[in-house]
């Protein structure tokens, strides 16, 4: 979530550090941070605290525990009243089940303009559009403390007997709607939509997108504000079935307190009323089953218990403190309140969390695990894998991975993204044979005498999953069979890859050119020899290859193979000849016979 | 003479991670790549209407429901207590479970939809996340020889981990390959396994806890060799393998 350090100063007294230190603080004791550009910084909310965190609010407390800095002022600890009630609107909710809490504010006399400039700047400076007052009201509220909201244009509800009416109910199959975002969405049964109870005219997706004809516009004069709470299954669902994410559906999706309806509508209420004008006439709260506060406790022991730390009771009861975790201390038990955003406080674990968190991991120490009371088990298909490889490396073999997806088998991927091999393959051998011929043509460029390939891998096959190995050489078709496991004591002590960096090698292709010729015998002819191709080549020669010697008299007889490639470009005869031609001048010159 | 063959890259990093750990008391463990969705999801507390559940992360198998391609290691984990419960075995457990996984997505340098992790369990009745730290700190030490090896924990969030950590690496030491030195390298994620998930495989979280990590082998390769493309581990190519 983009997050302004302009914004987060609204909650603090003191002067808070720069971006950079923010980014730190969070890192380590709160969130990964994707980005920082300038004063804003793009916070990578964990799904844990959606719930409390996707809002400067949360990201505030955050920083107010981790840097130790109080809140002036946290909107969600000051109560707030939904009074007077107004009976200018009835709301309905048939579905309580997915619909928890749906309060609304009928706001009369509003005058709907442009922002006001510290309004237009908060919401610009974390990548939103400015559109209005009223809907800019609504948006700074969600980003603000995390409550999504929704503004109806009154004056395009229909009214009965001087009533308006909103029902929450379950979308009818084909029904369309054409969204805000001018686009026509079309539902099913399994989705909310909020109606116009008077018509039955579906006016919004709930929690999702509102509808373009009761949408705010410069003639709106008064304003139905709606705060509701919905269930985050149905909401993810909805929101993938028609494509839509939004900044309200990301928030419902990872459920959020009923309780915070009541907070967001009172502030984004009085911010419509701040710089639209208007009077509220009277809010709606329908809040069938208010929901209960929970309460978790731990214990010091515990929590030194699972850390491995010894952090005394003053620390433990310091971090909840600085959490605004309200909390009763008896003995070395703590009993915590989660406030009602604070969704993910479940158990114990979740308290010991916050104390690690905010204390800080460094405080960890590193201790290795005691001595294994009883020597662990050799397991007896590795093992068996391992004789295997050692065996056929000793044979020449290279071992190779290929990919499980291939064109024919028993077993289908139902939902392969890139569309292509979605079988999972019931063979080695076609897979072997395919590298096989891949192979061949570098044979030369690696100078091997022999392509000989092995892979121990999965297949699926007879109803089956099995580990199998096969083979393949240039003289043997593919073949493979099973791996018997074999028991044993303790494992062999094996070689590893005594590797240290691995070179890119170049995907061009390369050219052979072979050359023979008489070099009087000595100590060095033959380095000697080679010294003049890697000279001439440049960076060019990939390798070199003796594939015949002889000696006659006081001179040897040597040939050649020489591979060139370029790692910029695919080499040219020319270039190659060039080369050569250099190699042959040189040959000359040295008093060497070119044969 | 033959000359010998060579051992794919992935094989030498198994083969080393299970001798380290091997020392440290923890055994080898595998299971199956086609899992059910209780082990790879549920029992691992990834709820039904978790984001990790969308079908665009997940390999589904067509007219087998509820059968996946293990989206991590982590199902071997409830296996493995399963198996020890059911024969009268109670903690400690120490297990590494290197073995390959599938997320169905594009593929690119640096993402592949088929790659290998090895997972790491510890269970007992004292195993602590500061027994994790020094887990990890013996392992990364020893894997990376002749390096001075730092880790670091932040936090984060796993399902199936409480609290969870994301662990970095850093190595310290003129010998170290210039890309890597001095800076802080993102290795894995861990934390002490949720008692949820002890209590599906049937291990009694209030006498038992334990430590869980998770961690990519293609990509500890591609940092270990200066490897540029994590498709060369599929590529089945001698000019990559040749190397090793």
């Amino acid at each position: 979530m983009k997050t302004s350090r302009t914004w987060l100063q609204n909650y603090f007294t003191q002067p808070l550090p720069e971006a950079a230190v923010l980014s730190d603080a969070l890192t380590f004791h709160a969130f990964e941070i994707e980005s920082v550009e300038g004063d804003i910084l793009d916070v990578k909310i964990t799904p844990n605290r959606g719930h409390d965190c996707l809002c400067h609010r949360g990201i505030a407390r955050e920083l107010s525990a981790i840097l130790a800095m109080p809140v002036k002022l946290d909107a969600l600890r000051v109560p707030v009243s939904l009074e007077p009630k107004t009976a200018a609107l009835k709301v309905v909710i048939e579905k309580p089940e997915l619909c928890a809490r749906f309060t609304a504010a009928v706001i009369h006399n509003v005058k709907v303009g442009p922002s006001p400039e510290w309004l237009r700047v908060a919401l610009e400076g974390i990548g939103q559009r400015s559109i209005n007052n009223v809907v800019d009201a609504t948006n700074y509220v969600m980003f603000d403390l995390g409550q999504p909201l929704h503004a109806f244009d009154a004056g395009k509800l229909t009214q009965q007997d001087g009533t308006y009416a909103l029902t929450v109910r379950t979308a009818q199959q084909g029904e369309t709607m054409l969204g805000l975002d001018d686009k026509e969405y079309s539902l099913t049964t399994s989705m909310l939509a909020i109606a116009d109870g008077n018509t039955g005219e579906a006016v919004s997706i709930a929690g999702i997108k509102g509808g373009k004809p009761t949408g705010i516009d410069e003639a709106t004069s008064t304003v139905i504000l709606e705060a509701a709470n919905w269930d985050g299954v149905t909401i993810r669902r909805t929101s993938t079935a028609l494509k839509l994410r939004t900044d309200a559906s990301d928030r419902f999706q990872q459920v959020i307190s009923p309780e915070l309806t009541a907070y967001g509508l009172k502030a984004a209420s009085d911010l419509i009323i701040q710089i639209a004008g208007g009077e509220v006439v009277g809010f709606v709260d329908e809040y069938p089953r208010p929901s209960a506060q929970k309460q978790v406790s731990v214990t010091l022991s515990k929590i030194n218990a699972v850390l491995g730390t010894e952090l005394p009771i003053a620390d433990v009861a310091e971090v909840f403190t600085r959490l605004g975790l309200a909390h009763v201390q008896t003995g070395e038990e703590f009993l915590v309140t989660a406030p009602f955003e604070r969704l993910d406080l479940l158990i114990a674990e979740d308290l010991i969390e916050e104390v690690a968190r905010i204390v800080g991991y460094d405080k960890i120490p590193a201790v290795e695990l005691p001595a294994s009371p009883e020597k662990p088990g050799v397991n007896a298909n590795f093992y068996a894998s391992e004789a295997v490889r050692e065996k056929l490396m000793a044979e020449g073999y290279s071992e190779i991975f290929t990919s499980v997806f291939t064109e024919k088998g028993e077993r289908v991927v139902a939902n392969k993204v890139d569309g292509v091999r979605p079988y999972l393959r019931a063979n080695l051998t076609d897979g072997l044979q395919e590298a096989l011929e891949r192979n061949m043509r570098s044979k030369i460029l690696l100078g091997l005498s022999e392509i000989k390939l092995f892979e121990i891998g999965t297949v699926w096959r007879d109803g089956k999953e099995e580990v199998v190995v096969g083979t393949v050489t240039e003289k043997e078709k593919a073949t493979e069979r099973h791996i018997e496991s074999v028991s044993s004591l303790a494992y062999d002590t094996l070689p590893i890859s005594l590797t240290e960096r691995y070179k890119t090698f170049s995907k061009y292709p390369f050219i052979v050119r072979d050359i023979s010729m008489w070099v009087p015998q000595g100590e060095n002819s033959f380095g000697d020899v080679v010294r003049v191709f890697g000279e001439q080549a440049q960076n060019l020669l990939r390798h070199v290859e003796l594939f015949d010697q002889f000696q006659k008299g006081e001179r040897v007889s040597y040939a050649f193979h020489l591979v060139f490639q370029s790692f910029d470009k695919t080499l040219t005869d020319e270039e190659a000849n060039a080369v050569m031609e250099n190699i042959y001048a040189v040959v000359k010159a040295k008093g060497w016979e070119v044969r | 003479m033959t000359e010998r063959g060579h051992l794919h890259p992935i094989s030498s990093l198994v083969r080393e991670a299970n001798s380290i750990f091997y020392k440290m008391g923890f055994s080898f463990e595998e299971g199956p790549l086609l899992e059910d969705e209780w082990h790879n999801f549920d029992a691992l507390n990834v709820p039904k209407d978790h984001p990790a559940r969308d079908m665009q992360d997940t390999f589904f198998i067509k007219d087998e429901p509820g059968m996946v391609l293990r989206t991590h290691t982590s199902p071997v984990q409830v296996r493995y207590m399963e198996s020890q419960v059911k024969k009268g075995i109670l903690p400690p457990y120490r297990v590494i479970v290197p073995g390959k996984v599938f997320r169905n997505e594009a593929t690119d340098m640096t993402h592949e939809a088929e790659f290998f992790q090895i997972e790491g369990l510890a269970v007992g009745s004292d195993v602590t996340l500061a027994n994790l730290k020094g887990t990890l700190t013996k392992f990364l030490k020893e894997l990376f020889k002749g390096a001075s090896v730092e880790i670091r924990f932040r936090p984060s969030f796993f399902p199936f981990t409480e609290p969870s950590v994301e662990v970095d690496m850093r190595l310290v030491g003129a010998n170290v390959p210039e890309k890597l030195r001095d800076r802080w390298i993102e290795m894995m994620g861990a934390g002490m396994v949720h008692p949820d998930v002890l209590k599906n495989a049937g291990v009694d979280p209030t006498q038992y806890q334990g430590f869980a990590f998770g961690m990519g082998l293609d990509r500890l390769a591609l940092l270990r060799w200066g490897i540029d493309d994590v498709r060369l581990m599929h590529s089945a190519d001698l000019r990559f393998i040749n190397q090793f």
